[in-house]
Formats: structure tokens, sequence, C-alpha cells
């Protein structure tokens, strides 16, 4: 594949005539040139496929309801999944734990457990939140069109 | 950065005057209307959901932080891209890793799936696979050929427009849309050799 046209035609002149930016006078040139000229012509045809194809390329967007659930910041993002993850096996260690106890018939280490597990994790998850609350009290406006 | 009032659809003037006074609908509206919009460039730019869901965001606090001072009779759109366009320019610049998406991961489909539409399921075929090799090209292009592209090509702007978002002289753009577009010709003219070859290599 040449690089450049043999006749030595601006090539940019394609590209503006392919985008209809052209004057009248530069649009004739520009058609009596494709005329006389295979690789251009080539060049021309190249470029108005990938510029059809690409604007026909349709992207899918993010529902209202994913926006609202979106984490507003890196950090509560950090926040909110560790607290998930401490709060997930907390839970089901507690289960295991009261079950166990249950059946032993003992309840001091189930106290414990789940006041100082329950609370790590709902405070993780609460400033996940906070964080959230926080940016979006920055502007009043943005606030009322996210909620 | 001004077009004339008349430029301006009315429609959108309108919602604007709304917005600005306060109105909640209107408020909603535009904001909705303005967030999708600058989704699709930010993905187009940077090439991944998170980063482009991130600039929307950010995009949508600065354009209601500054709307009070906004003109109506101004339109929308370049002021909303020149936001976007600068913040996904910072965003570029301290990545030290870009990760695109291919069309496929963003669509989450593929050509056989999409519905038939024109001349039949193979041109349909042959579509999606020339869409998806220009937004790979596209993707690697360096940032100040893509913006240009992106802008012309998939958001349909004039030269004048996208000067005024970019602040370049009109014969840059004309230039910088060539070049990078040359630039995917290649990329495409490299795929489908690459494709054909692999073709010919299963068929043997």
């Amino acid at each position: 594949m040449r690089d450049r046209c043999p006749m030595g035609f601006d090539e940019r002149l394609i590209t503006a005539f392919l985008d209809g930016e052209l004057t009248q006078a530069d649009e004739q040139k520009v058609r009596l040139h494709l005329e006389r000229c295979p690789h251009c012509r080539a060049l021309y045809e190249d470029l108005r496929r990938i510029r059809n194809a690409a604007m026909t390329t349709g992207l899918p967007v993010p529902s209202d309801e994913e926006w609202d659930e979106r984490p507003r910041t890196g950090a509560s993002l950090t926040f909110r999944l560790l607290g998930w993850w401490l709060a997930i096996p907390w839970v089901i260690f507690v289960l295991g734990y009261a079950l166990w106890e249950a059946w032993r018939g003992s309840q001091g280490a189930i106290v414990r457990i789940m006041t100082f597990g329950g609370i790590a994790a709902g405070a993780l998850l609460l400033l996940s939140a906070l964080l959230d609350r926080l940016r979006d009290l920055k502007t009043d406006r943005y606030r009322r069109i996210m909620k | 950065m001004s077009l004339p009032a008349a430029d301006v659809p009315s429609d959108e003037m309108r919602l604007i005057v709304r917005a600005k006074s306060g109105d909640a609908a209107a408020l909603e509206e535009l904001g909705a209307f303005c967030r999708k919009l600058a989704y699709v460039l930010a993905l187009q730019l940077t090439g991944n959901r998170e980063d482009a869901a991130d600039l929307a965001q950010d995009t949508m606090l600065r354009f209601f932080r500054s709307l009070r001072r906004f003109d109506p009779r101004r339109p929308v759109r370049p002021w909303l891209y020149r936001i976007v366009r600068n913040l996904a320019r910072d965003r570029l610049r301290r990545a030290r890793v870009r990760r695109a998406s291919s069309l496929e991961e963003l669509t989450e489909a593929r050509g056989n799936d999409l519905p038939a539409a024109g001349p039949g399921p193979e041109a349909t075929a042959s579509r999606w696979q020339l869409q998806s090799v220009v937004w790979r090209a596209v993707q690697e292009l360096p940032v100040h050929y893509r913006e240009v592209l992106v802008l012309r090509d998939y958001h349909g702007l004039a030269y004048a427009e996208i000067a005024r978002i970019l602040r370049l002289p009109r014969g840059t753009v004309m230039s910088r849309l060539h070049r990078g577009r040359l630039m995917v010709r290649q990329a495409v003219h490299a795929s489908m050799q690459t494709g054909l070859a692999g073709e010919e290599a299963a068929d043997a």
C-alpha cells in the first residue's frame, strides 16, 4: 500500500470532501482528481467505510438505577467492599459459633464476637455511605439530579 | 465558543433557562440527558466503562457548578464535551496504563447475536467485525488524534465545532482527523490481512 498520492494531491482534501467541509470549488477539484486517480479513489472508499463503521457503532449506557447504585469515590468503594468482605464471613462465623455454643450451653463468647465484629463491619459500611453523602453535599444542584 | 442563537434548538434553550431558574424537573431532565452524552464521549476517549462512569460523574459536578454562568443562547454540547475532554486528558495523563476494552466486552454481544438489519446476517457480521476493528484502532491512537476522530466520526460534529471545543485552528482539526483516519485505515488493513492469513491457515 503506497502512502502518498502518486500525483502529489493533498489527501487531507479527501477527508474534508468526505465530511462535506469543502467549498464548491475544492469539491469540484477533488471530484475531478478522484476520477483520474485510483490510489485516491481507494483511499476515499476505505475512509468512507471506516467512517460509516464508526458512525453506526452503538454503545450501551448505564441505566438510572445503575447510576444511583454507584459508589461516588474510590475510597468509599474500598470501604464498602472491605465492609462486605468482613460482614459476610462474620455472619457465617457467628451463626456457626452460635449453633455450637447453643449446643454447649455457653453465651459469653458469642456476645463478644457479635459486639466487636458487628461494630467493625457496620462502621466500614457506614463510612462508605458517609463518604458518598459528603461528596454529594458539595453541590446542591447535583444532589437533586442524582437522587 | 459562542454560536448564533439561531443554531441552538429552542427546546434546549428553554430547558437550560428552566434549569437555571431552579426548576427540579428541568434539572433532572438536563442532568439525565447530559450524563448520557458525557458518558458516551468519556467511554470513547478512555475506552473503559469504569473510567467513563467516573468521568461522567465528575463532568456533571462541574457542569452544574457552572450552570449559573452558562449563556442559554449557546449550544450545550460543546461546553459539555469540553469539560469531558479536559477531565479525560487529566485522567489519561495520570494513568500509567490505559485499559481499553474491546467492543465485544463493552456491548457484551457478538456479530452473530446482533439483529439482522439491512442485506442479511453475513453483511451484519461483517459490519460488526469492521466496527470492532475500527474501535480497537481508534483506542490505540494517540489521544490528540483520537479526540478529533471521536468528535467527528462518532458524534458527527462539524470541523468548526471541534475546533471550538479543542481550541484548535480548523486546519489542524482537518490534518489531525486525516492523519488519525490514515492510522485507523492502516490498522484495519493489517487486521484484515491477519484475519485472512488465519483463515487460510485454518483451512490448510
